[in-house]
């Protein structure tokens, strides 16, 4: 199980008449995961979402979830019947009260967890007859997070779970998503602008910038790769041609040439040694900084 | 659950034409006598022109209670209304949804694309079954508080009618809902439509034959005719031909 | 016990977890033997990846800090082990003691020594990758 990903997408690329919303995206998700989905607005985290669950149909490429072709109309339906949604606008139906809601969605999915839609009802405070409408927006958040909860889902696609949640709410959130993964069998995919908590809980990131992935891994490896390299020289920092691989970018400010490499920071650093620095300092890079880093930069 | 859901989208417009339409048919029943005693008094009026040559008409034919009936109620109030309706019931679904409806949560149910819509075409439909023939059997069930009889055999002709021509004004509603994301517009098309099809059966006589609202009135039928299954026949498969047309626009809408 | 790792701070989650193990060992709250919180249980409460706690648990299971037994959970390894331990550590601690103290000697600030470190961490991880 450990080989196989849930999500697997190859070159997608999907064009809204001359908008190229994804160009060329390339994803894998592995099984049991928690993965985070971070890009700027328009970077293409929706529309690419929308994609695997067969809302909206690719341009061209592959996109597999659960090893299933999610262009094609059956294989959609069972691709949702094993996934837990939460859209951004986070709409449900306004004329429903929140039971209903929990007994309308309950009917789509034989392996409906009554026993986790009392919890939820429970911790996150929902009243039982209120309409959808007369919901605060935190609420109806965590309305449509309950029905995505407790789908007895495989794979949970979120986007932005989080937002306009009270940072209490907010933990009670991330901790009930981290319980999930430790004890069903659970994939995670959640798109965030909060940085920290992606942080927190994945093991895995995707950084897409227009409609592309400039970063893929464990979590963990990126931050044992990234690194910060700073060189002080005695005039002005020289323009260096260096080959090494793994140098996301590059630049000088007066005396100090900085470099934000990927992967390999000791072959970027004995190719720079040579141009005889004053002095040399490594620093770890935060996701923040990777972020920031890999999405400012020009195509 | 996806019965009740489209329920309780449809529940108003369905209860308030219900309602309207119940209200239309008593007080057709209970204003006879008084018509009747009106009938006289119409030979002093002006009777000249295509307006004077259609009172003219419905004088002659309310001589009689049948004639009445089909007159003022199947060929026009009940007419009126019931399109009405049948445009209004055949708007919203999942694009008028896709801002602010839940569009995207309906669409992340393991449900394919071709049962929502069916599912909403046949709630569509069964309501105006019901509105097509309730109202018209309270005619049959009040006429002898006002010393008449109707059959309620006639009723069911003329629902079944009235049904299955006007099917055609809420297909081709429901066909613009998956075209258009406003609920106005494909409204307001529809009802032009029906307007210009009213009008042209008078500015092209000749065509008066096959007029959509002939078929709805069941008009054959009332002269004494059979019933005019070929246009019926006709009319079920354009009906038939939008909601497939319906089908295959969601097919390929993107959300 | 155990607290809230900062995602945040550029060190390793797993890592900041095998430290505070440590500490709690090397300061008497956890002993010889005792058992540590289960995978589950420890990521739900600090709201964190299970699977960083299960590495943490590895980690330390290599170094010998803690044992894994299958079916009943972790432990922290027997007497001469976490002793071995708490000496290897005290003995870390005087080595860095005695540095940062000579380098405070000559006026290099706090954040300066900890940059000190970890380039110098920077360049031996890199060599000494193969073990693991």
């Amino acid at each position: 199980m450990a080989d196989s990903f849930i999500i697997e997408t190859d070159e997608l690329r999907k064009n809204y008449g001359p908008v190229e919303a994804v160009r060329g995206l390339n994803l894998q998700v592995p099984a049991g995961s928690i993965c985070g989905f971070l890009g700027r607005n328009g970077a293409g985290k929706t529309t690419t979402i929308k994609v695997l669950l067969g809302m909206a149909r690719p341009t061209s490429g592959h996109v597999r979830v659960f090893g299933l072709a999610a262009e094609a109309q059956q294989a959609s339906v069972d691709i949702r019947r094993r996934t837990g949604f939460v859209s951004d606008d986070k709409d449900l139906y306004g004329y429903m009260t929140v039971e209903e809601m929990v007994r309308f969605t309950a009917a789509f999915f034989p392996r409906w967890r009554a026993d986790l839609q009392q919890r939820y009802l429970r911790t996150f405070e929902l009243p039982l007859d209120r309409k959808v409408k007369a919901l605060s927006g935190g609420m109806r958040t965590k309305l449509a997070l309950l029905l995505a909860l407790c789908r007895g889902a495989e794979l949970l696609i979120l986007d932005e779970p989080t937002s306009g949640l009270d940072p209490a709410m907010n933990e009670e959130v991330l901790r009930a998503l981290v319980a999930h993964v430790a004890s069903e069998e659970m994939t995670i995919f959640f798109s965030s602008h909060q940085i920290a908590e992606v942080d927190q809980i994945a093991d895995r990131v995707v950084i897409i910038h227009r409609g592309r992935t400039v970063v893929t891994g464990a979590l963990e490896d990126l931050r044992e790769n990234f690194r910060r390299i700073q060189l002080v020289f005695d005039g002005e920092a020289p323009e260096p041609a260096l080959r090494a691989p793994g140098i996301e970018r590059v630049w000088r400010q007066g005396r100090v040439l900085t470099i934000l490499s990927s992967a390999g920071a000791e072959r970027i650093l004995d190719e720079a040694r040579p141009l005889n620095p004053v002095s040399v300092d490594v620093v770890p890079v935060t996701l923040k900084e990777i972020f920031l880093e890999t999405v400012l930069t020009e195509d | 659950m996806l019965w009740y859901k489209s329920w309780l989208e449809t529940r108003w417009r369905f209860v308030i034409g219900l309602g309207l339409l119940m209200l239309s048919a008593a007080s057709t029943v209970v204003v006879y006598p008084q018509v009747v005693k009106l009938l006289p008094m119409a030979s002093n009026v002006d009777l000249s022109g295509e307006i004077g040559r259609r009172v003219a008409e419905s004088v002659e034919l309310s001589r009689d209670y049948r004639g009445y009936v089909w007159s003022q109620w199947f060929r026009q109030n009940m007419t009126q209304l019931w399109t009405l309706f049948a445009v209004l019931l055949g708007t919203g679904g999942l694009l008028a949804q896709s801002a602010g409806g839940g569009a995207l949560f309906t669409l992340s149910l393991p449900v394919s694309r071709n049962r929502l819509l069916g599912v909403r075409a046949a709630t569509g439909l069964a309501e105006l079954l019901v509105l097509a023939f309730i109202p018209s059997l309270l005619i049959a069930v009040l006429s002898p508080t006002v010393g008449q009889t109707y059959g309620a055999g006639n009723t069911l002709v003329h629902g079944a009618c009235m049904f299955i021509g006007g099917a055609v004004f809420f297909s081709l509603a429901f066909l613009l809902s998956t075209v258009f994301s406003d609920v106005w517009r494909p409204l307001l098309i529809v009802l032009c439509v029906a307007i210009m099809l009213a009008l042209s059966g008078h500015v092209f006589p000749d065509l008066a034959r096959y007029s959509l609202f002939r078929v709805m009135s069941a008009e054959v039928y009332f002269r004494g005719g059979g019933l005019p299954c070929l246009v019926l026949t006709a009319s079920t498969a354009v009906s038939v031909a939008m909601l497939y047309a319906a089908t295959r626009n969601i097919a390929r809408q993107d959300f | 016990m155990l607290l809230r790792p900062n995602p945040s701070s550029g060190v390793p989650i797993y890592l900041q977890l095998m430290e505070q193990v440590k500490h709690a060992i090397e300061t008497g709250a956890l002993r010889p033997g005792e058992q540590l919180p289960g995978i589950r249980p420890l990521a739900e409460e600090l709201v964190i990846n299970p699977n960083t706690v299960a590495k943490a648990y590895r980690e330390l299971e290599h170094e010998g800090v803690i044992e894994l037994r299958h079916g009943a959970g972790a432990f922290v390894s027997g007497n001469a082990r976490a002793q071995k331990l708490t000496d290897k550590f005290r003995a870390g601690q005087t080595i860095v003691a005695a540095a940062v103290e000579r380098l405070r000697a000559r006026r290099v600030t706090e954040e300066e020594i900890r940059r000190l470190f970890e380039a110098e961490l920077a360049g031996l991880s890199k060599r000494g990758a193969n073990d693991g």
